[in-house]
């Protein structure tokens, strides 16, 4: 176990529980950002 | 930017119209659509360049008028008075002409230039109904463009008008409808009075539309108009009860009724001798009285029968390669760049492991999702609200209320979501309470895994068991509530049931896509996020040497006795099921962590190249391409029963029996929705009362069932 082994997993650690933030808690619109059949996306083109 | 000028159009219509069918075939959108009223629940937008223009097109939920009853026709009726768009392009089913007209009235009087898209223009040609385009246009003084969505006609035509009548708003004000002297007069009263005391309110809303309102007494335009209806001047009312008749309001619908049965007259005309339509004579079978709960269980069947054979070939393929080429090739990368030892197994043991023992079965929920669309898409979806409806009056719910279950199949948040088409409160929130009972696709992946490994030969039939598990389940907690929290009547229920359609193709593929991406989008964050955590909490305290020994491993021993009496009390199924409450598919992928290989199991064997990988994994997708279209016709591919060997699935056999598996499935349906579910209800309702209470009780129920399917098999000798 290194200094760097351990800054490599603090970093790990965090990137996964801010994903979890991101796409758990903030949500966005109807189904948030997991969303499902229910809500549709908007497209522009 | 600036120079370019931007149209917002409302697209409003009754329920069913096509108006998000139009809305996609000309922005290329993909909004939910389906065959059935009230799909659309909320207000979407899509935009795009039109001729220098940028048209943005709303989508509402349809409406049969705009004095609203549910959620959803509130939603349209808010947005369109509070928030007046541009221009409305009001979608009209040519089919049923009378009954959109009633709304379009209404629409004129908002007096916002109106455009009418007169849609599934080739079916009422088809059906041989004749309209006269022109002259309805003339008589309500507005554009009149016949239109189909789905053969994509007439759109252009009707996105030109759209900017003319954008461009010049003044010359096409919808013309103003007469209902007849005492009620002009009564308008005028009431006007007079809202010029003397109410002014300003004639800036927040259309004119004659506030007083039509307040001639009907609409409470809730009354009361964010902050007007109370003693401080009116009663003499027009008086005037109008004298002439008319106590109900002022129904006086208003007659007067609209008989304009649009006048203009049908005008208008259309039928042919004279009509057959009895494909539609009728199927619904003489599928709602037959007796029949049609049978064929709706025998659809479903169906259903997972060919949902699983076809995918089943897939999903092997995927675990080949993720197992295999994808695993291989990672560790080589990782090797070469030297990467730390830790963080090779952190990729294998964990993110592979997890995220690809979930992808395994994409497959699966790709399938089962083109069916449902299909089913959507056909027209059977309101059938069989239809047919439950009878059984389900019996016990005191509604068939209304089985579309948002039968759209939690999809994904529970979507069945949520669906509730708002349900005109009472209390209905809404009972619907919602059992919608997690409905197996949504993201079960799937732990039914197969089980099924696959205990009940080979029956897979389809054991799903379609657990789903028609959790309807019945449903149908009693239903039952249950009302007789406690919800006592209350139970109203007809009144559904238009909508010809049968062939869906396209195409569209099934997009809406399919649609649906299922949002399980690939879930995969790629949270499950992800949640492997790489599991990881970690199964290799911590650090260097621990027995998974048994580790953090998750110690939770789930903690727990482990709970589930002793239901056949599956190791700390393994224990700390899955612990994990799966952010998302069910996670069961099968912290499973997958839990027993992924000790290293070195595999020995020194013989590395192939890049190459030959490359070959053998397109070889292998095209036997699965064929293996699963022989499925389709039965054809019996010979019968070469590889033994499934892979860690999960060996560690899986030594840990459940049939029966204990059995119980395991049932319990991960019934047990807690997952926390999107759990937020979209909180979300929905503004409180978390009922998303605890789904939470709570839905987690007792899968302990009870667990149990009494575990020791109901025991005693019956089936512990095998
Ligand atoms: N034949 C034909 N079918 C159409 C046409 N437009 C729409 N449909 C079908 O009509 C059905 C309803 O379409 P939707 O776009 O979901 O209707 P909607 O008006 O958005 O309905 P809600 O969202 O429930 O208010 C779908 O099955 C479409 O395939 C058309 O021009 N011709
Ligand atoms: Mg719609």
């Amino acid at each position: 176990m290194t200094f760097l082994d351990i800054f490599l997993m603090i970093m790990i650690v965090g990137g996964a529980f801010l994903i979890l933030y991101r796409t758990l808690w903030k949500k966005k619109g109807c189904c948030g950002d997991t969303g499902c059949g229910g809500c549709s996306s908007k497209k522009q083109i | 930017m600036n120079n370019r000028k931007q149209i917002v159009v409302a697209v409003a219509g009754n329920p069913n119209a096509g108006k998000s069918t139009l809305i996609n075939a000309i922005a290329g959108s993909r909004l939910h659509v389906g065959n059935w009223p009230g799909v659309t629940v909320e207000k979407k937008e899509a935009g795009f360049e039109f001729e220098g223009h940028y048209i943005r097109l709303v989508d509402l939920p349809g409406c049969y008028s705009l004095s609203p009853y549910t959620q959803e026709e509130i939603i349209t009726r808010d947005y369109l008075v509070q928030e007046p768009p541009d221009l409305i392009v009001n979608v009209v089913d040519a089919t049923n002409l009378e009954r959109n007209l009633y709304l379009t009235v209404q629409l004129m009087e908002l007096g916002i230039p109106l455009v009418m898209a007169l849609n599934i223009y080739d079916e009422a040609e088809s059906k041989g109904l004749r309209i006269n385009a022109s002259q309805m246009a003339e008589t309500l003084g507005i554009a009149v463009i016949p239109t189909s969505a789905v053969k994509k006609s007439g759109l252009d035509d009707l996105l030109r008008t759209v900017v003319q009548v954008a461009d010049s708003p003044e010359a096409h004000r919808p013309k103003r409808l007469n209902y007849g002297e005492d009620v002009e007069n009564a308008l005028e009263g009431i006007l007079d009075h809202i010029l003397h005391s109410h002014a300003s309110l004639l800036d927040r809303y259309p004119v004659r539309w506030l007083l039509l309102k307040i001639l009907e007494e609409d409470a809730s335009v009354l009361k964010a108009a902050n007007i109370t209806s003693g401080s009116l001047p009663q003499q027009p009312f008086d005037h109008l009860r004298r002439a008319h008749g106590d109900d002022i309001e129904g006086l208003m619908a007659d007067a609209r009724y008989a304009m649009v049965a006048g203009l049908c007259r005008e208008v259309l005309s039928r042919p004279e001798k009509r057959n009895p339509e494909l539609t009728e004579r199927i619904d003489r079978i599928v709602l037959n009285r007796f029949l049609g709960i049978p064929i709706f269980m025998a659809a479903m069947w169906l259903l997972f029968k060919l949902t699983f054979d076809l995918s089943a070939p897939f999903g092997e393929w995927i675990k080949d390669m993720t197992g295999g080429p994808f695993k291989r090739w990672t560790e080589v990368v990782m090797g070469t760049i030297g990467a730390p030892d830790w963080t090779v197994s952190l990729v294998n043991d964990g993110v592979i492991a997890g995220v690809g023992s979930v992808l395994v079965f994409v497959p699966v929920i790709f399938a089962m999702m083109f069916f449902i669309t299909f089913l959507e898409g056909s027209g059977y979806m309101a059938r069989a609200a239809f047919v439950m409806d009878r059984a389900m009056h019996a016990i005191g719910l509604h068939g209304k209320s089985f579309i948002p279950m039968l759209l939690g199949f999809g994904c529970n948040v979507a069945g949520i979501y669906a509730t708002r088409t349900l005109e009472n409160p209390k209905d809404k929130v009972l619907t919602a309470l059992l919608i997690p009972l409905m197996s949504c696709g993201a079960r799937l992946p732990v039914y197969v895994l089980f099924v696959g490994i205990f009940f080979p030969d029956n897979s389809g039939t054991v799903i379609w068991v657990l789903y028609i598990l959790g309807m019945a389940l449903a149908v009693l907690m239903g039952f249950l509530f009302k007789k406690t929290l919800f006592r209350g009547e139970v109203p007809m229920f009144i559904m238009e049931l909508p010809p049968y359609r062939m869906p396209s193709f195409v569209s099934l593929c997009l809406h399919t896509w649609e649906k299922g991406k949002h399980f690939l989008i879930k995969a790629g964050t949270y499950i992800f996020a949640v492997s790489v955590l599991v990881w970690f909490l199964l290799n911590l305290p650090w260097g621990v040497e027995n998974k048994h020994e580790s953090y998750l491993g110690r939770a789930g021993s903690v727990i482990a006795p709970v589930f002793k009496p239901l056949g599956f009390g190791t700390w393994e199924a224990a700390s899955s099921l612990i994990t799966g409450v952010i998302a069910k598919e996670i069961v099968v992928g912290t499973m997958g962590e839990i027993y992924a290989p000790k290293k070195d199991d595999e020995g020194e064997k013989e590395q192939p190249t890049l190459g030959e990988d490359v070959k053998e994994i397109m070889v292998s997708f095209s036997g699965a391409g064929i293996k699963a279209v022989s499925s389709l016709f039965y054809l019996p591919i010979e019968a070469e029963k590889e033994e499934d060997t892979t860690a999960l699935n060996e560690a899986v056999k030594g840990h459940f029996t049939p029966l204990s598996a059995f119980a395991f499935m049932a319990f991960v349906l019934l047990y807690m929705p997952c926390m999107v579910v759990v937020a979209a209800m909180r979300q929905e309702f503004g409180t978390w009362r009922w998303a605890g209470m789904a939470a709570l009780y839905s987690t007792l129920l899968a302990w009870v069932v667990a149990f009494l399917v575990y020791q109901g098999g025991m005693l019956l000798g089936l512990g095998g």
